[in-house]
């Protein structure tokens, strides 16, 4: 029976080719339409580390006083550093990281004739640990090389492929702003988007790469570098000293830490409002007190990292998909009606409402089945146009418009919805043609 | 006026499918067109700077021996001298892009009471010159009110500042910001010496033209920017030379990158680009398949009414009744989906200025869009409608 739907659907494909490559083409514009702003999306909204989602948190606290004017997302996204280092001597936390962005550059490795920027991260080594960083050779520095600071490095992959060729360099040393340095581990591939940890504009925004090497925290201010990542200072100045900077309100320390109960939850917001009541009777802090810890979710979402167009975009490629859908019922309708003689004439032989409902809802099917491969094709194309346009940028349309099984799975999806809608109410108006009607006027 | 409307009355569903179609494009034609028209005039916007001819190299020092001060000091001389250098001079963050800093500026000390949050670009006395922007009042830092803060010399803050022209009215509602006080993020009380003409500095603040020019040059960062103009064609060559000669010249700093200006302006301009281009492709494809929805419609309409026309034809009918008998159908399908997608655009044009904060939808963008697809739609079923037309009245005795 399906054998004889196929052939039928075929026949009548055959009939009117140019009304069939308008709806498989309508259907495959609107899907991949949806695929490409579909894809974009999903990467922008979502949580890259969902699974820690309940014991991984943000540390903010505002020594400004902002919130008297303004909403609680002006807080300050990073610490000072006088803050940031009080708290991280709480032993609270089950792991704690400080963050901070380092300008540095690199020298003295094998075949190299002059310096190379390298962009590298100033952290504790509970960053690792606490954001599952994956390793391919060695590991995360030890606590001592924290509080040392030891002269170790941590290699992205593609640094480690670019200075060393690819090895397993652990225990090489090389020159990082005329340090010598150590390497102790080089990473896996590693690249969460949205930057969960890190969404300040100053730091490359939410879908930036992620840092290519990665040091002790305290080398920055052992080696008096000015921060090189975001740093905002509210009303109040750097001042012209490291020193000075040290001591200033100026945030420019991301600190996140791994609280995995209740209590312990509890115990560190109460230290951290402690300090701050503290802070404030001296005078260092204006304003209420204003502490708070950000599950990963709450973070994403207080920092809007989805932007409101890309998710305008998505609701007009479902308006388009919408409009070519209607046109393809409008069309299906037509041509259904138009065949309706054939259908009085099979009804009359014998054929069920539901044989002719079927045999019309299959051909509804094929033609959704060809708009979804072609909708996949257009996608992929349309994905690698988006990565065209924002070819040189930082964009996260550029950085995250890579196909993948989702979008098969979207492709998919919509063309099962297509079929429903768009051939449902067609091929069920052709079932209900009554037999004897059409057979009169043979 | 029977014909028509019993033909609606008889294919009802297709007229509202079509009816439909035309409601959510003319919807989606009005926003997006209102959107990719504000996009167009974001991008169109004057820079206020010469960025043809412009470029910025940001060296990093890579050690606390390098000195800043004197690295400036040699840089700037080099360029001075060089024929095809129009001016340079020594900042920190680079125009129209998010990097540099933004401060609070006020008219009351440490952020009391209201403040600009503004783009703060410190200069010396060739600042205003390289960037090719003039003033329209005051005048220019003197080359003796430009400190250089070193960890070795700690000063206090300038006393003079320049800002720009949007800057001033912004602070200064009621105009005389000449000579007016200002606190640039602190307690330092700082005179407008100057206002220059609106230019984009960097992007911080809530408008690109909120900048303010310090007297500086910023030693203690680590971190400085040489801002160089060429002479008019020669960027490119100097841009060379200059990366050429500082990469030589300093040992323990490296130059991080050098943007030109204008493709730091094709970089804050790619977002909203790239969205007018995806409206308009979505837009324009939307329109076509409405088109065609129509089309289809009123062929469907035709072919199954070829008789009824023969009729009509054989009593008396015109040619031009009958297309006239499709025209009007069609327009009567058309109204009933304006109307619709009319209150749906107001609709949608309300949710979108309530939800993204786009301004509220101009109702002249759904007049326009109203004549547009009115005659769009009118276009595609005109060639149907003509066909109808040349159905012969003879049709009508053959199959009675």
């Amino acid at each position: 029976m399906l054998g004889y739907y196929v052939r039928m659907a075929w026949k009548s494909f055959q009939r009117t080719p140019g009304l069939t490559l308008l709806m498989t083409v309508g259907i495959g514009l609107g899907i991949s339409a949806c695929i490409v702003t579909l894809t974009v999306y999903h990467a922008m909204s979502g949580n890259p580390i969902w699974w820690k989602n309940n014991v991984l948190y943000a540390v903010t606290m505002d020594p400004w006083g902002s919130s008297r004017r303004a909403h609680v997302s002006r807080v300050p996204q990073q610490l000072t550093y006088r803050d940031a280092t009080y708290l991280y001597g709480s032993d609270i936390p089950k792991e704690k990281a400080l963050l901070t962005l380092l300008v540095g550059a690199v020298t003295g490795t094998p075949g190299q004739s002059r310096p190379l920027p390298l962009f590298t991260r100033g952290t504790t080594a509970g960053f690792f640990r606490m954001f599952d960083v994956p390793f391919k050779y060695g590991g995360p520095w030890s606590a001592a090389a924290d509080r040392g600071p030891e002269p170790v490095i941590v290699l992205s992959r593609r640094e480690n492929e670019k200075l060393f060729g690819g090895i397993d360099s652990v225990g090489r040393t090389l020159l990082w702003n005329k340090h010598r340095f150590r390497v102790v581990g080089v990473l896996d591939h590693w690249d969460p988007q949205p930057r969960f940890y890190d969404l300040t504009p100053g730091g490359g925004g939410a879908f930036a790469k992620p840092a290519r090497a990665f040091v002790p925290f305290k080398w920055g201010p052992t080696l008096h570098m000015w921060p090189g990542g975001h740093m905002a200072c509210g009303n109040s100045s750097a001042g012209h000293t490291y020193r000075a900077l040290l001591n200033s309100k100026c945030t420019w320390v991301g600190m996140w830490v791994d609280l995995p109960s209740a209590s312990a939850r509890r115990r560190f917001l109460a230290l951290m409002s402690a300090y701050a009541a503290e802070q404030r009777s001296t005078g260092r802090f204006e304003g209420p007190l204003n502490t708070h810890l950000w599950k990963v979710s709450q973070w994403l979402r207080m920092h809007h990292v989805v932007s409101e167009r890309s998710r305008l975009l998505v609701e007009l490629a479902f308006a388009l998909l919408t409009v070519c859908l209607i046109n393809t019922v409008g069309i299906l309708l037509a041509k259904f009606l138009r065949g309706a003689p054939i259908a009085g004439v099979r009804r009359a032989l014998g054929a069920t409402r539901r044989h002719i409902f079927m045999q019309h809802l299959l051909e509804a099917a094929a033609l959704s089945g060809l708009g979804a491969a072609l909708g996949l094709a257009l996608g992929i194309a349309g994905l690698s146009a988006v990565r065209a346009l924002y070819a040189h940028s930082n964009s996260a349309y550029g950085r995250l418009a890579h196909f993948d099984p989702l979008g098969i799975a979207w492709a998919l999806g919509l063309a099962v919805v297509a079929t429903l809608v768009a051939g449902v109410y067609p091929a069920w108006r052709c079932g209900r043609t009554p037999p004897a009607l059409h057979l009169k006027s043979q | 006026m029977f014909p028509m409307l019993s033909a609606l009355r008889r294919n009802p569903i297709g007229a509202v499918l079509v009816a439909l179609q035309i409601a959510i494009t003319l919807a989606v034609l009005v926003n997006a067109t209102a959107m990719v028209s504000r996009a167009v005039h974001k991008i169109e916007q004057p820079t206020g700077i010469d960025t043809r001819d412009t470029f910025e190299l940001v060296i990093a020092a890579l050690s606390k021996k390098f000195d800043v001060a004197s690295a400036v000091e040699a840089d700037l001389s080099y360029l001075r001298a060089q024929p095809d250098v129009a001016a340079a001079t020594v900042t920190f963050g680079v125009p129209m892009t998010d990097d540099g800093s933004g401060m609070s500026v006020g008219r009351t000390p440490d952020g009391r009471g209201a403040s600009v949050l503004s783009g703060v670009m410190p200069v010396d006395e060739d600042g205003l010159r390289t960037l090719g922007v003039r003033l329209i009042a005051g005048r220019n830092f003197r080359a003796d009110e430009i400190t250089t803060q070193s960890p070795a010399h700690p000063r206090q803050g300038t006393a003079e500042v320049i800002v720009t022209r949007s800057l001033a009215h912004a602070l200064f509602p009621h105009g005389h910001a000449l000579g007016g006080t200002v606190y640039v993020g602190g307690h330092t009380p700082l005179t407008i010496i100057g206002i220059a003409r609106d230019f984009m500095g960097p992007t911080l603040g809530a408008s690109p033209y909120d900048t303010v020019l310090m007297p500086q040059i910023l030693t203690e960062y680590a971190n400085y920017d040489l801002l160089v103009r060429a002479r008019p064609g020669e960027r490119a060559a100097v841009l060379r030379a200059t990366k050429r000669h500082i990469g030589a010249a300093h040992q323990d700093a490296i130059i991080l990158y050098a943007p030109t200006l204008s493709s730091a302006r094709r970089q804050m301009n790619l977002g909203l680009r790239n969205t007018a281009v995806f409206l308009t492709v979505l837009t324009a494809i939307m329109l076509i398949f409405c088109s065609f929805g129509i089309f289809g419609l009123v062929t469907f309409n035709v072919a199954s009414r070829t008789r009824q026309i023969g009729i009509r034809r054989a009593v008396g009918a015109r040619r031009r009744d009958i297309v006239a008998q499709f025209m009007t159908e069609n327009a009567l399908v058309l109204l009933g989906g304006m109307a619709l997608g009319s209150v749906l655009a107001l609709a949608l044009g309300q949710w979108l200025s309530d939800h993204d904060g786009i301004p509220r939808l101009d109702p002249w963008y759904l007049l326009a869009g109203v004549l547009l697809l009115g005659l769009v739609a009118q276009l595609a079923a005109w060639q149907p409608a003509l066909r109808a037309a040349r159905v012969a009245p003879s049709v009508a005795t053959r199959t009675v």
